[in-house]
């Protein structure tokens, strides 16, 4: 079957079967539902075909609205933009809750990014999460916290400052990432990657990257020599906003105090889950903190590997006995002594950025 | 083209929604502390007890320059003080005062309230040699608190036993400042600018309530505060209109000196009707306020305290 020449609307879409579908119709006519609900009912059991045919099915009509036709969206991009409003509003009913659902959520995301580690499959749940999470916690911060009158503008401005800074860190990031594919297929070609060195191929992205530290989930884009200066100063960045705006909420919702008649600290903060409005800015600033905490302990390791003159993949290789002294011991070839190694990594950024502009 | 004006417009209108000065708190005017100690009006003098000398103005300017810094804490405190007269009426033995100001706490159902406020302000207000008493004035009924009706009803009280100078004062808000003298200024004053529950900033410059200062002659001029505010919050706002009518506008003294900790109650359910009151507050301003307050009150000395019960 040919599909038809008009052009489609926002809400439609071609399907498996190469025929024009609406994403309003997406709970009618489904064959294999019908057949394996009717083999059900009359006790034969659902036939493994019908099941995966539903399931193909049901992937194919998960679609958002686009200009040019109906996008098909994977269903675990999808999932953090349930997952995690639904998660923050339970935190809220109380002390014991917001324990609990922080505690599952630390297990479930580390066990999450193992399977994905393992799988090297490309998803883009980790990003959709972090976008998540930073639209939500902008928007608490915004819509919730500032209604309360106690914040001044400057701070507000401070905060704001800081998140697009740090945005555009992680777009430039991004973009740096993607230049490298056309930059090196280039050389590739003209058999040049020996004078590069240290290039690792990423099997997420699919190109090879110059001295790759990991690949970022969170991000959803790899990092080497060419762009993980920038990804520190990204993470630093991000730990400021973080820090800044939970203290902000929490001095709003809790009662305050002054040390060095300066800093303003919360000190009690017994009475938030009484209202709605306070229990959430609690929680989002709590979930603040922890995203802090994680990113810091991120931040100090890749201190670390810089220091020693190391990426991330070459200490993932090292044996624990190595890790355990810092790898002061381990064989380090490209080791150029503490000032030298922070110089080659502030200046790589800019060589490869050099190399992949000429492309 | 058309996509570079979009975006520039849509970043635009969202920048004047974050940064909207109604969403924040607020940068205010105030006096600095070294300009402070010129405001205060001294009473006309007295002479109260002729074998002591005048409390000095240096005494004043001292205490505004070093006072002593307390922390939120330190209200849960027991303070030793010397025993009032009976009515909670205190008059300074180290010299003659210079100032002479009624505290009027309009109060209903905080005993625990009561306790530490009456504690902790008869040991402050002591420690700055000035002639006070303390008036609680209590609304015994099951209707909505008209906070209004018993400042008017306390101030009446007051100006009757001949204070020239009335402190309004929330029950649950305490000086943290002993450099934030008792007095009245020149113009009406807003002590409580730098509450602890609001992050010691100013939610709104129209804010005119919690702990106020205001000379008893300008109260009566005014015609006091309207009585028709039932239930949480108007009442302060419209008492600003009030004063704004008659050129009195009030100000604030430095920060660092009007810092305040509020301790924890619930909100009460805000009146629903307060902004169509509010609108014509003015025209009810002859006759809605002192001289329309209930007569059928008593007043009753208590030891710490005098009690008025409306």
């Amino acid at each position: 079957m040919s599909p038809d020449n008009d052009p489609l609307c926002c809400c439609e879409y071609f399907d498996i079967h190469q025929e024009r579908n609406h994403i309003l119709l997406c709970c009618c006519n489904c064959q294999d539902l019908d057949e394996s609900v009717e083999s059900f009912i009359s006790g034969k059991g659902i036939p493994p075909n019908k099941a995966r045919g539903f399931m193909a099915t049901l992937q194919d009509r998960v679609r958002v609205p686009w200009q040019g036709g109906a996008r098909r969206v994977a269903p675990d991009a999808i999932l953090p933009i349930f997952m995690l409003p639904s998660m923050l509003l339970l935190a809220t009913i109380s002390i014991w809750w917001t324990i609990s659902i922080f505690s599952f959520m630390l297990l479930l995301l580390s066990y999450l990014y193992y399977c994905c580690m393992r799988s090297v499959k490309k998803t883009n749940f980790f990003l959709i999460w972090s976008l998540m999470s930073l639209i939500i916690l902008l928007f608490i911060f915004e819509f919730v916290v500032m209604p309360f009158l106690e914040i001044l503008v400057h701070e507000n401005l401070a905060v704001i400052l800081l998140v697009i800074l740090c945005i555009t860190c992680i777009y430039v990031i991004k973009i740096r990432t993607n230049r490298l594919r056309y930059a090196f297929e280039n050389q590739m070609e003209n058999g040049e990657s020996d004078k590069i060195g240290r290039m690792h191929y990423c099997q997420i992205c699919q190109i090879s990257i110059p001295e790759r530290d990991h690949h970022c989930v969170w991000f959803d884009c790899c990092i080497g020599s060419h762009n993980r200066f920038l990804f520190l100063i990204a993470i630093a960045l991000a730990i400021g906003a973080l820090l800044y705006s939970s203290n902000l909420t929490l001095t709003s919702v809790c009662h305050p105090f002054h040390i060095y008649k300066t800093i303003l600290l919360p000190d009690d903060c017994s009475d938030v889950y009484e209202q709605f409005e306070l229990s959430l800015s609690f929680v989002s600033a709590l979930y603040s903190l922890g995203i802090a905490t994680v990113f810091g302990i991120f931040l100090m390791y890749e201190v670390l590997l810089i220091s020693i003159g190391l990426t991330g993949q070459e200490w993932r290789a090292l044996p624990i006995s190595a890790k355990l002294c810092c790898a002061i011991t381990a064989h380090r070839p490209y080791n150029k002594g503490f000032f030298g190694n922070w110089f080659r990594a502030m200046c790589f950024c800019q060589k490869y950025q050099k190399i992949a502009s000429q492309y | 083209m058309m996509k570079k004006v979009l975006i520039t417009t849509i970043v635009v209108v969202f920048a004047i929604i974050l940064f909207h000065p109604g969403r924040h708190a607020k940068y205010y005017n105030f006096i600095p502390v070294l300009d402070v100690i010129s405001e205060f009006v001294p009473i006309k003098t007295q002479i109260e007890q002729p074998n002591l000398k005048n409390c000095t103005y240096e005494f004043y300017s001292d205490l505004i320059l070093s006072g002593t810094e307390f922390s939120s804490e330190d209200v849960y405190n027991s303070y030793k003080f010397t025993t009032p007269l009976n009515g909670g009426e205190y008059i300074p033995q180290e010299c003659n005062p210079i100032f002479k100001s009624a505290i009027v706490v309009p109060y209903r159902n905080r005993q625990r309230h009561l306790e530490i406020f009456l504690n902790y302000m008869h040991a402050f207000l002591q420690t700055q040699r000035i002639h006070y008493k303390i008036i609680i004035v209590e609304q015994n009924d099951d209707f909505p608190f008209n906070r209004a009706k018993m400042l008017n009803v306390g101030a009446n009280e007051a100006i009757k036993s001949d204070f020239p100078c009335l402190i309004l004062h929330d029950v649950d808000l305490f000086p943290l400042n002993s450099g934030n003298i008792y007095a009245c200024s020149k113009k009406p004053r807003h002590m409580s600018s730098s509450v602890d529950t609001f992050r010691f900033n100013l939610p709104y410059l129209g804010l005119f309530g919690g702990a106020i200062s205001i000379q008893s002659k300008d109260f009566k001029r005014i015609n006091g505060m309207s009585n028709v505010f039932d239930g949480w919050g108007g009442e302060d706002d419209d008492f600003f209109k009030r004063l704004e009518a008659y050129d009195l506008m009030p100000y604030r003294f430095a920060p660092e000196i009007s810092r305040y900790t509020m301790l924890f109650h619930k909100k009460e359910r805000a009146s629903n009707d307060r902004w169509k009151k509010l609108k014509y507050s003015l025209e009810r301003q002859n006759n809605d306020g002192l001289n329309s307050i209930p007569n059928n009150y008593k007043v009753v000395l208590e030891p710490l305290y005098t009690h008025v019960i409306v």
